[in-house]
């Protein structure tokens, strides 16, 4: 097991410069150009060339490209165009509010989801499993910054029991942590319990239909049991599979959620990377995002194994 | 107890258990109501004012760095950091005296050599800067307190170009600090200014702290923009960034912040409703709305083509794309200049005057030859108001019969394309959208847009030699009186030849709590005089 995390491991460093090619190439064709955003509206185009000279944008593609692999290859994420400061510094800043966001939402989801889905599959056809996927559907086509306007509304603005915006660091209380993340987490947390609520639900109809479970309930074993025991343990392998994948949704849902609640996190930083081209900062998170996917992956196969002996890798 | 407690102390509850006894440290009341919570109307991305000319930046910086003289409200350049000035008969020899006790935010005196090297890196980048240099003979640091600026020839607007308020001003740095190559961002931020830039607390995107500067000794007199004296009355200043309106709108009300810079039209009726906020106009010298034509490229190589279309023009229509029903917010503006500004004229204005006549208009363009080939606008669709102005603007040229080439894309790629000097067809352009601070349009020194010099123009590079003629008319006027007749050719020739086309000044509000007092009108945030209670 061992040799197969670390031959796992080895194997992203080509996908990460694989992505990372392509997203330099990709930024590196599109239209835009840092140097204007920074010089601003009044500048002469002479005051932007010289920007562009200075940045060492006007060098050509394999050069710009090669100087950034060599930087990477000794572990410095570049320099951010406009702030100046470290792409390491900025990505750090940015990551607890991001991270944080994903944990609390992952485990809400995990919380809600997870039963929501048992019960809808124990309840099958009936009027409790039609509302848990009603409101499965419900969830699913909201999109996030509908969802989080209106918990901002109601649960800020007008009940004032939490607050609209920012992120408080864990290390200044729990509660002043949670409670910016907790508006972020139920709406980003929407379209993720949908999806694993769903996922679970046909993953126990499934398994609550084998022979196993028939002899379960033959032997006396009570409900609990078998649906938390026997079956969902059996029905696990999708879960975690969905839940894995679903941590895209998060990243991909945190800049939007981001962007509401005035997160000052990763999401945030992508998109403003992205609209002003500071093409380093845009390299440093694709690299990171990569890893982190890849990651996601093998952890994903590695709880396969626990969750069923049979899988050997 | 009320249910917010509850949850706080259910949370603190289980929070205890996973922290191991972490917990929210108390906040005094006292501190909270030293601290100013300001949403600004961008992120400040980077900091350096003469490296970056956004205003964002700029309004950051004058916080932090103080210049030699301060425009005030009346648009005169007064004393700030300078004590006296002296200058010869003949006009060409500027000599300079410090006011005494001036100190960085280091500890270390503000020295003549300071001002000197700050400067001549202000001077490399600014329009003023860069005439200045063209007739300087030297500029010379004669002790501590004293420098020396010896011209060629004299240069009346000296005063007003060390203290004009646009981008890039003016600011005094520590020598080491001014010395970086004005092309080069520094990293450094000390200044002089009545604020301290708090470095380690900055998170580009976020947030942006400012503390009150304990050792600034402010001029006796009255503030005024930013002139006179900058007493600050709080500790210290947090700008929170907030990409989203509503959110910042919803922060405001919930009284998370404290002021909003500029709160969208849309969303100003909900803070008028609440007891709890004052809006206002922030700042009196609002914008003027524009698209440039390009005279490089047919059509708008024609001077009927860009009248005709200025001809048709309705600057309500655009106007009210911006701000909405809100009357009080816009203005025709049948000049390139602010209203209300001593130099206000509409001499030469008819043309954006009276009822709008398509016909004529379009008898004008067929004139000029127009046969059809595609316009090709450009159009920033991630700035509400450029948008708002590119679909009227659309409108319009389908009116006049025109073949429209409607490029919606990101401002990055517009600021981009629109510096292209090649055809059209070919990557180029022929109209594009923005707006200029009105500030910047108080007379021809700072305003950029206005300049019809060809190549060396701006976007557009309009050539107009009666206007160029009429800016050199003003640069060299002695007095009030000729300055305003220069100014009143200028803006005659300026339309006449369509440099751009104005499509309006509008104002935006400003919003803050009402225990914030002291918020004043002006071309920045003003934090001085600012207080904010319990």
């Amino acid at each position: 097991m061992l040799s197969y995390i670390l031959r796992r491991l080895v194997a992203t460093l080509p996908v990460m410069a694989i992505v990372a090619l392509f997203v330099f190439s990709l930024l590196y064709i599109a239209p835009g150009d840092p140097a204007v955003v920074i010089a601003g509206d009044q500048a002469s185009p002479e005051d932007v060339e010289r920007i562009r000279q200075s940045l060492g944008l006007d060098r050509p593609f394999l050069i710009q490209f090669g100087s950034w692999v060599w930087r990477i290859l000794h572990g410095d994420l570049g320099t951010s165009i406009f702030t100046n400061l470290p792409v390491s510094t900025m990505i750090g800043q940015r990551l607890g509010p991001t991270l944080s966001l994903m944990i609390v939402t992952l485990l809400l989801t995990i919380v809600v989801a997870v039963p929501l889905g048992v019960i809808a599959a124990w309840k099958a056809g009936s009027f409790i499993d039609r509302a848990i996927m009603g409101f499965a559907v419900f969830g699913f086509s909201l999109p996030v910054f509908v969802v989080g306007y209106m918990l901002a509304y109601i649960f800020a603005l007008r009940l004032e029991w939490l607050p609209v915006q920012g992120y408080t660091p864990l290390t200044e209380g729990f509660w002043p942590w949670l409670e910016n993340l907790i508006l972020p987490a139920v709406a980003l947390g929407c379209v993720y319990i949908a999806l694993v609520a769903r996922i679970t639900r046909a993953a126990m109809l499934e398994v609550l239909q084998q022979d196993y479970i028939r002899t379960a309930k033959a032997k006396g074993l009570g409900q609990g049991g078998i649906l938390f025991i026997h079956a969902l343990k059996n029905a696990a392998v999708p879960i975690v599979t969905v839940i894995g994948i679903g941590i895209a949704l998060l990243i991909g849902g945190a800049v939007v959620t981001e962007s509401v609640f005035a997160i000052p996190g990763l999401g945030r930083l992508t998109i403003d990377a992205i609209l002003r081209r500071d093409y380093p900062v845009i390299q440093g998170i694709v690299l990171l995002f990569s890893f982190v996917y890849v990651l996601v992956n093998l952890m994903i196969d590695v709880t396969y194994t626990l969750v069923d002996p049979r899988i050997r890798y | 107890m009320d249910r917010r407690s509850v949850l706080k102390g259910l949370a603190g509850a289980s929070g205890l258990a996973l922290t191991g006894g972490l917990s929210a440290p108390a906040i005094a009341q006292g501190a909270a109501a030293r601290t100013l919570r300001f949403v600004p109307q961008a992120n400040l991305a980077n900091f350096d004012p003469i490296w970056g000319t956004q205003y964002v930046v700029r309004n950051a910086a004058a916080m932090v760095w103080d210049t030699l003289y301060g425009i005030d409200s009346s648009f005169q350049p007064q004393r700030q950091m300078v004590e006296s000035e002296e200058v010869t008969d003949d006009g060409t020899t500027w000599t300079f005296k410090l006011r005494p006790g001036l100190k960085f935010h280091d500890g270390e005196p503000v020295r003549s050599k300071d001002v000197v090297a700050s400067l001549n890196r202000w001077a490399a980048r600014d329009p003023m800067g860069l005439m200045l240099k063209a007739i300087q003979q030297e500029l010379t640091a004669v002790d501590d307190r004293t420098f020396k600026w010896v011209l060629k020839q004299p240069y009346p607007k000296m005063l007003f170009a060390l203290g004009k308020n646009n981008s890039p001003c003016a600011f005094i740095m520590p020598e080491r600090i001014a010395q970086t190559d004005p092309f080069k961002q520094i990293s450094d931020y000390v200044g002089s200014g009545p604020l301290k830039f708090v470095k380690g607390e900055w998170v580009p995107g976020a947030k942006a702290v400012f503390e009150k500067f304990t050792d600034y000794v402010p001029r006796q007199e009255k503030p005024s923009w930013l002139a006179g004296g900058k007493q600050v009355m709080i500790d210290r200043v947090e700008w929170v960034i907030m990409p989203d309106p509503a959110t910042a709108a919803a922060a405001l009300q919930n009284g998370e912040v404290d002021w909003w810079e500029n709160p969208i039209a849309d969303l100003v009726p909900v803070l008028k409703n609440n007891k709890n906020i004052s809006v206002d106009i922030g700042d009196p010298l609002g914008n003027i709305g524009s698209f440039r034509m390009n005279f490089l490229y047919p059509p708008f190589n024609n001077v009927k083509a860009r009248r005709a279309v200025l001809m048709a023009l309705s600057q309500e229509d655009y106007m009210r794309s911006i701000v909405g029903d809100d009357n009080s917010l816009w203005k025709a503006l049948p000049s390139f200049f602010t209203p209300d500004t001593p130099l206000y004229t509409e001499l030469g204005g008819d043309i954006l005057k009276g009822k709008r006549d398509l016909n004529a208009a379009k008898k004008l363009l067929a004139e000029s030859g127009y046969s059809g080939e595609p316009v090709t606008c450009l159009v920033a669709q991630d700035q509400p108001i450029t948008k708002a102005m590119g679909d009227v603007t659309a409108d319009l040229l389908k009116k006049l019969g025109m073949n429209v080439d409607f490029v919606a894309t990101d401002w990055g790629t517009v600021g981009a394309r629109r510096a292209l000097k090649t055809p059209p067809g070919q990557g180029g352009w022929n109209m594009f959208h923005t707006w200029h601070a009105g500030a910047d349009c108080v007379n021809p020194a700072p305003y950029t847009a206005i300049r019809a010099n060809g190549d060396k123009a701006w976007f557009g590079w309009p050539t107009s030699e009666a206007t160029e003629k009429e800016v050199t008319s003003w640069f060299e006027a002695k007095n009030l009186d000729e300055e305003k007749a220069a100014i009143g050719r200028l803006n005659k020739a300026a339309m006449d030849d369509v440099v751009y086309a104005p499509t309006g000044f509008f104002l935006s509000y400003t919003a803050w709590r009402k225990n914030v007092s002291g918020v004043a009108k002006g071309p920045v945030p003003l934090f001085w005089g600012v207080s904010k209670s319990a």
